[in-house]
């Protein structure tokens, strides 16, 4: 038998379990990356069936086939142009109007496809019955009802994939608009039916008159007079119906949608409100809402950080237990020397950051994101981000941000556009992370005073919202408000949520932990070299001119690039001692400054890696140097009006 | 000639304006407060998102409740539920009974 080659697309609206399908699809077999060139998420997965090599790939979770967001455009690009043989549109039984809007565009797109009715449980708790026989009529493709975290139905979907291509094209019905849009639609195909588009000439001819930018742009550069007379019948409807061409379009779609939904469901209500729905009030209620979720919040941010410290410590202990083992083997020399404090103590800042603190971290998150609760934190906390120039969805990366920045950045894929990614990147960086919180509590808790240490806080807070705005002011393009659906509570898939974190951890590991390591490679070569004292005395002007901090502390700020405690760690071992109080010329007011331009100074190397990943070099470079300037300039006026203040 | 006791009446407000639990048919939403901008192909911007979303006009919309300090609105519509911020909330017109 030949092996044949199948490429099948995954797609769907966002939290309608296609995660868990594609789980079951692939097993171990995945890949996850970016989209060439973008910052969305590519999952890729192989399986065999039936002596068919089937490859998955995983589209983002969209609501339309517009272009409003880059997941949007990247979906329709990837469906229109590269072909997949087959799509598998994965619909939320239970939100069906909704989901088969999303359908009805797929199938405008032309593109082979069958129907996965996914969460036929949850609708049967919701008290809704589907006849998927009629909604398949109805629709003229394949429909599978699934269960996707008890595999029901997961074999049928692939018996019914390999079955189409197989057969070949199945006919699914078209989508009719009004009389007098499909005269319109039939007017624009015999134009544009002439161009070599890739796209099918109904769907571009509806675009056209949706006015939809991207196909514009495209036929603009064909052939200009089809424009013209697109935008002609697209002002006819308008004058019929009032509302723009697109509004009319949309609104008709979501009507076909609406009776097909209403044909083939049954709504039997439930005899009382289910548990998820008492839930739902209870955590978005307007007053008990907010302390639920900062008990949430805490407990785990306590949780992970006593596990964190606790673990760290642990595998620290062991890593440099291995140390005379090591020098035993290859001596105490330049090279053992740089092996060891470059190489492996860099690998070690590295697994003690990514197992203790990251593991949980990305774990806690997809449980709480899968069951439905960060959208209602979204929903809670919106009109607080908004005064930053953001909205609810930014603050789960903002809160990720005290933890660790790293996760915090990629964590800003969640806001749709570009403006809003950045902003959020932006004042991600500025939170203090859980090394910086070491910083804070480590010197100015612990040598200054707890109360002291909560102002350094508030300072920080202070400074972000001010920077938050800054940017939101300055940054051209339209901000965008919240729009999200707040889908039921469900039980997480466990499996799906071990799977993300992995892969999570992977990511980092991949990004992070080359930089780590060359970045302490360097500074431990520099040290060899004996060229740290040269540094700090070229670094004086700043550190002891303008910022009046020990010159000492210029070497210990250089290693905080590498993890931010570090300039702590490392000011404990060049004064010899870690009662800080006791050296001359670092009082309190030194700390202050000290721990101030630390919290600021710079996002750490594996920070400003995320930063490019996610935005690029140039960006990621201006803000790692606009942050320095920054810091250092706050920390010179923080020091003179400490001084003038002369508490201490 | 008595006057009914109780006359319905049909008003226009923005959504949010509508208390919790009441029910509107949307009637338009507002490009662009500022500026609104005529051509109908300069709109894919948030109200193109509104309407992906099922926010078109004649949809029904139910207000569940609206989150405290002027926070987002929680609303039901197409038989799923939906979280808007206020700023777009505002510029969505519907009609009510009252």
């Amino acid at each position: 038998m030949t092996k044949k080659q199948i490429i099948i697309a995954l797609a769907g609206n966002a939290n309608v379990g296609k995660s868990v399908i594609f789980n079951h699809l692939t097993g171990m077999h995945q890949h996850i990356g970016n989209w060439p060139g973008k910052t969305v998420e590519r999952a890729e997965g192989t399986l065999h069936f039936k002596g068919y090599t089937i490859n998955i790939v995983d589209l983002p979770g969209i609501y339309s086939l517009s272009t409003f967001s880059i997941e949007e455009l990247i979906s329709r690009e990837y469906i229109a142009i590269e072909n997949p043989d087959l799509v598998i549109n994965v619909v939320d039984a239970s939100v069906l109007e909704r989901n088969l809007f999303f359908t009805l565009q797929l199938i405008e797109l032309e593109t082979p496809m069958i129907v996965a009715l996914n969460q036929m449980d949850m609708a049967k708790k919701k008290g809704i019955k589907i006849d998927h026989k009629k909604l398949e009529k109805a629709l003229g493709v394949p429909v599978i009802p699934t269960v996707a975290p008890s595999r029901v139905g997961i074999y049928d979907l692939l018996q019914a994939s390999v079955n189409i291509i197989e057969k070949g094209k199945v006919a699914p019905s078209k989508v009719r608009y009004g009389e007098e849009v499909e005269e319109k639609i039939l007017e624009l195909i015999n134009l544009v039916g002439r161009l070599r588009l890739p796209y099918p000439a109904r769907w571009v001819a509806i675009k056209l008159l949706e006015g939809e930018e991207q196909i514009e742009g495209k036929i603009r550069q064909m052939n200009p007079k089809i424009l013209s007379a697109a935008r002609r019948l697209a002002e006819e409807i308008e004058g019929i119906h009032g509302h723009s061409c697109s509004t009319v379009i949309t609104s008709e779609r979501y009507e076909i949608a609406g009776c097909i939904a209403r044909e083939v469901q049954q709504i039997v209500s439930p005899i009382k409100p289910p548990k998820r729905e008492r839930l739902h009030g209870l955590t978005t209620h307007k007053l008990l809402g907010y302390p639920i979720m900062a008990a949430v919040i805490l407990s785990i941010f306590f949780g992970i950080f006593s596990f964190g410290d606790c673990t760290s410590g642990l595998l620290s202990d062991i890593f440099y237990g291995l140390e005379p083992v090591f020098e035993n083997v290859l001596g105490t020399g330049i090279v053992g020397e740089l092996l060891w404090g470059g190489v492996v103590e860099g690998l070690i800042a590295g697994i003690t950051i990514a197992l203790p603190y990251l593991l949980p971290f990305y774990s806690v998150l997809y449980f709480l994101e899968d069951s439905g609760y960060l959208s209602r934190v979204a929903f809670l906390m919106d009109n607080l981000m908004h005064k930053i120039g953001l909205h609810g969805k930014a603050f789960i990366p903002v809160i990720l941000g005290f933890g660790c920045n790293v996760p915090a950045c990629l964590g800003c894929r969640i806001m749709e556009t570009k403006r809003e990614r950045l902003i959020a990147v932006f004042v991600v960086t500025l939170v203090p992370c859980a090394a910086t919180t070491v910083i804070i509590l480590g010197l100015v808790g612990a040598f200054v005073g707890v109360q002291w240490a909560l102002l350094l806080y508030a300072v920080d807070l202070l400074i972000i919202f001010a920077l938050g705005r800054v940017a939101f002011k300055a940054l051209p393009g339209e901000p965008t408000g919240l729009i999200m659906e707040m889908h039921d509570y469900k039980v997480p898939h466990a499996k799906t949520i071990v799977k993300q974190t992995l892969f999570r951890l992977e990511e980092f590991i991949k990004m992070a932990f080359p930089l780590i390591i060359a970045g302490s490679f360097v500074i431990k070569l520099v040290d060899v070299l004996n060229l740290l004292e040269p540094i700090a005395d070229a670094l004086s002007p700043v550190t002891v001119g303008w910022l009046g901090l020990p010159a000492i502390t210029g070497i210990t700020l250089i290693f905080g690039v590498l993890r931010k405690e570090l300039t702590l760690i490392m000011l404990a071992t060049l004064l010899e001692t870690s009662n800080f109080a006791a050296v001359p010329g670092f009082g309190p007011v030194q700390m202050m400054v000290f721990t101030l331009v630390a919290m600021l100074y710079i996002p750490c190397i594996s920070t400003i890696g995320a930063l490019v990943k996610e935005l690029g070099w140039k960006k990621a470079l201006l803000i790692t140097v606009f942050e320095i300037i920054f810091a250092i300039v706050i920390g010179g006026i923080a020091y003179r009006i400490l001084l003038l203040a002369s508490i201490w | 000639m008595t006057l009914p006791k109780k006359r319905m009446k049909k008003l226009e407000l923005p959504l949010t304006r509508l208390r919790d639990g009441e029910r509107g048919v949307i009637i338009s939403i507002n490009a662009s407060s500022s500026h609104r901008r005529r051509r109908h192909h300069r709109k894919w911007g948030f109200q193109k998102r509104l309407e992906d979303m099922g926010l078109t006009p004649g949809t029904k919309v139910t207000v569940v409740k609206s989150a405290p300090f002027h926070g987002p609105i929680e609303l039901q519509v197409r038989g799923s539920r939906l979280a808007i911020g206020r700023g777009m909330a505002e510029r969505i017109l519907v009609s009510v009974e009252r």
